[in-house]
């Protein structure tokens, strides 16, 4: 009965911090916009309006997927590590780098790809987590500086070394074809599938193996996990380990299926929204998708808000952030969830008591 | 290497330290008021970057540099009180709190920036003000360390003299004793009737006050104009700094000096020797991790030889009583 209407209320929670931020949006947008119902219309209609669009909120899910899940299992031992943006970039890299030096047959190629990209996600996060768990520096401000080298490098490797001096933009050589995940349909290639996968595996690791649930107990309550004998440790760094392979792939996946060069010179930003969504989600990887697919909806909105209307589509950031402070928030409405507590454990009394009456 | 050395004898050297420790300082002052009173403040970067806007936006409408630093603080307790809001009222994780006003100042400086001139990625559009650069008689006359010392933005000097009013706050003020008490321990604070939320709010304000002063300086002293993520971190090296201080106000300051010169260093490199812009720019970020991996083992080897003297002292005090 009280989980019932625990269920109803996280819900209603959750509505009512979307309801919020959307409220905050439509108010910016009447406020500055000069054809506020176009840009309404363009972000909240426009990406179901044709199947083109859903294809392309599809597409923008894939990255967010892979962070979503990252950042997940990164935050599920409590641990605010937020590399995930750095190894995203740095797989990017890497994948583009195979694509374009290793000649390797259609197929296999674009797997060994991802696989190089996850090892170096793997080892960016395996030193970030050496130097914070093993030698006791704060892991968030280790993991941002990480995040800014990593970007620095990155240029500086985008600048002289795989740079193509031929191509007028500031890019890298074309990747080969056989490197590229090919499309489903559209622009959507088929690394949504891969993402699914991903869902699914992840899924299973937090909640059906012993790994998952050291992770999950030392998030709970480290003493309790370090006292009932989990190398609290190792666990947190392997989880921070997986976790940066996931970003990482994510990078590869993202550049070897939607671009034909490597052509970021900033840190892309998904980082910083798969904190979001596993901020949504509740670190629930099953409950990742729904997150990343609404996530990616405002994204294609808010695209089409710029080009359709005059709306910057910065103002998505607004959005998150409003979003993510309300999801976060664990007294938000908490004075109607007491209600409703109440509410159910009245009924109870008085049911138990007419049963009591009958006897 | 002598290039690298001829540049760093010059005055102009010194005097780029401490151009780039001004705004790591007010950073690193926000990170100490907040975290004496426990609280953590992690969104100074944000913060940083509405501040550094606000103080464009503001100046350039009214061409007066006062109303545009005053609302740079505005700006900034403005969202150090949010941060406070989210946290003490509303119960989110506090970090988490910090981490969604970067999300907002990553995004909301760009929006707003259009809004207000029709600008993406710097203000180009809005002449604004800078505060003034202040020449300090008798000093500016020595030869050398008038040159260092002398003529640099009024918030580079104001830095300065922050760090000695935090001092004076933290441990000469009934203010700062209650702050200190509810970062010592909320509850034992709360029992004898200091009232923790009020002072917990009164910390995240001031903290955004500094934060918002380490904004000021980016857009209205550091350079004249905004451009896109011109905090460039500087907001998390405050943290840092304020970790390798002990959270002390004279020790951050000290560190927030260690990695100025580390700034300052990469921007004299740059043509000095043989790496690329991109290479040197990353130096001041390592020399954070390092540095802050060295606090940290020298503060475990401390504790362990404190502990090791505990047990001995133990043992020759019962060898004593036997």
């Amino acid at each position: 009965m009280i989980s019932k209407r625990e269920k109803f209320f996280d819900i209603a929670r959750s509505a009512s911090a979307i309801a919020l931020a959307m409220g905050v949006a439509f108010a910016l947008i009447l406020l500055t916009s000069k054809m506020p119902g176009e840009a309404i219309k363009s972000l909240i209609v426009t990406p179901f309006s044709t199947k083109r669009y859903v294809w392309r909120i599809l597409e923008r899910m894939v990255p967010l997927v892979f962070t979503g899940l990252a950042v997940c299992i990164m935050f599920s031992s409590n641990q605010f590590n937020l590399a995930g943006e750095g190894a995203f970039f740095a797989g990017g890299m890497t994948g583009a780098s195979v694509a374009i030096y290793m000649n390797l047959p259609f197929g296999l190629h674009p797997v060994v790809a991802v696989i190089f990209a996850g090892l170096v996600g793997a080892i960016i996060m395996l030193l970030v987590s050496i130097l914070s768990v093993k030698l006791g520096a704060n892991m968030l401000v280790i993991s941002l500086m990480v995040n800014y080298v990593i970007l620095q490098f990155g240029t500086h490797i985008n600048t002289y070394v795989i740079r193509d001096p031929q191509w007028g933009g500031n890019g890298s050589y074309l990747m080969q074809k056989s490197a590229l995940i090919p499309p489903i349909k559209y622009t959507t290639s088929y690394g949504l599938i891969f993402a699914v996968l991903m869902i699914v595996v992840v899924g299973l690791y937090i909640y059906h193996t012993k790994w998952g649930y050291s992770v999950r107990m030392i998030g709970a309550n480290i003493s309790f996990a370090q006292y009932s004998g989990i190398k609290v440790d190792s666990v947190i760094i392997s989880s921070q380990l997986i976790g940066g392979a996931i970003a990482a792939m994510g990078g590869a996946v993202e550049v070897l299926g939607f671009y034909k060069r490597f052509e970021w010179n900033a840190l892309p930003g998904y980082g910083w929204t798969g904190v979001t969504i596993a901020i949504l989600a509740g670190n629930n990887p099953w409950k990742v998708p729904l997150a990343a697919f609404f996530l990616a909806y405002l994204e294609v909105g808010s695209g089409l808000m710029q080009i359709n209307a005059d709306i910057q589509p910065e103002m998505l950031d607004i959005i998150k952030a409003i979003i993510f402070l309300f999801f976060a928030a664990k007294n938000f409405l908490a004075p109607l969830r007491q209600k409703l507590v109440v509410k159910a454990a009245l009924s109870e009394l008085n049911e138990n008591k007419s049963v009591e009456a009958e006897v | 290497m002598q290039n690298v050395l001829n540049a760093m004898m010059t005055p102009s050297f010194g005097y780029a330290i401490l151009r780039m420790t001004t705004p790591i300082l007010f950073a690193t002052l926000a990170a100490v008021i907040a975290s004496k009173a426990g609280v953590s403040n992690i969104g100074i970067e944000g913060i940083m970057m509405f501040s550094a806007l606000a103080g464009v936006i503001f100046s350039g409408m009214t061409k007066s540099w006062v109303v545009g630093l005053l609302s740079a603080l505005v700006v900034g307790v403005f969202l150090g009180l949010m941060i406070g809001f989210f946290a003490l009222k509303l119960n989110t994780d506090i970090v988490l709190a910090g981490i969604a006003v970067n999300t907002l100042g990553g995004g909301g400086t760009i929006f707003f920036l259009f809004l207000a001139s029709g600008d993406r990625g710097a203000s180009n559009s809005i002449t604004s003000e800078i505060v003034p650069k202040i020449n300090i008689p008798l000093i500016k006359d020595i030869p050398i360390l008038g040159e260092v010392l002398s003529g640099h933005s009024g918030l580079t000097y104001f830095a300065f003299v922050c760090v000695i009013l935090v001092y004076v706050l933290l441990y000469k003020t009934p203010l700062g004793l209650k702050m200190r008490a509810v970062g010592e321990n909320r509850d034992a604070a709360d029992s004898v009737g200091v009232s923790v939320n009020k002072i917990s709010y009164i910390a995240l304000a001031l903290s955004g006050l500094l934060a918002g002063l380490a904004g000021a300086f980016m857009s209205m002293g550091y350079m004249k104009g905004f451009t896109v993520n011109m905090a460039a971190g500087r907001g998390f090296i405050g943290l840092a700094a304020q970790a390798m201080g002990q959270g002390e106000p004279i020790g951050g300051m000290l560190a927030s000096l260690l990695f100025g010169f580390a700034n300052a260093i990469a921007i004299n490199l740059q043509g000095a020797i043989s790496l690329s812009p991109q290479i040197i720019q990353s130096f001041p970020y390592i020399l954070v991790i390092v540095s802050l991996v060295f606090y940290s083992l020298s503060t475990r080897n401390r504790l362990k030889r404190i502990k090791r003297a505990a047990i001995e002292s133990d043992k020759t005090e019962a060898k004593d009583n036997s």
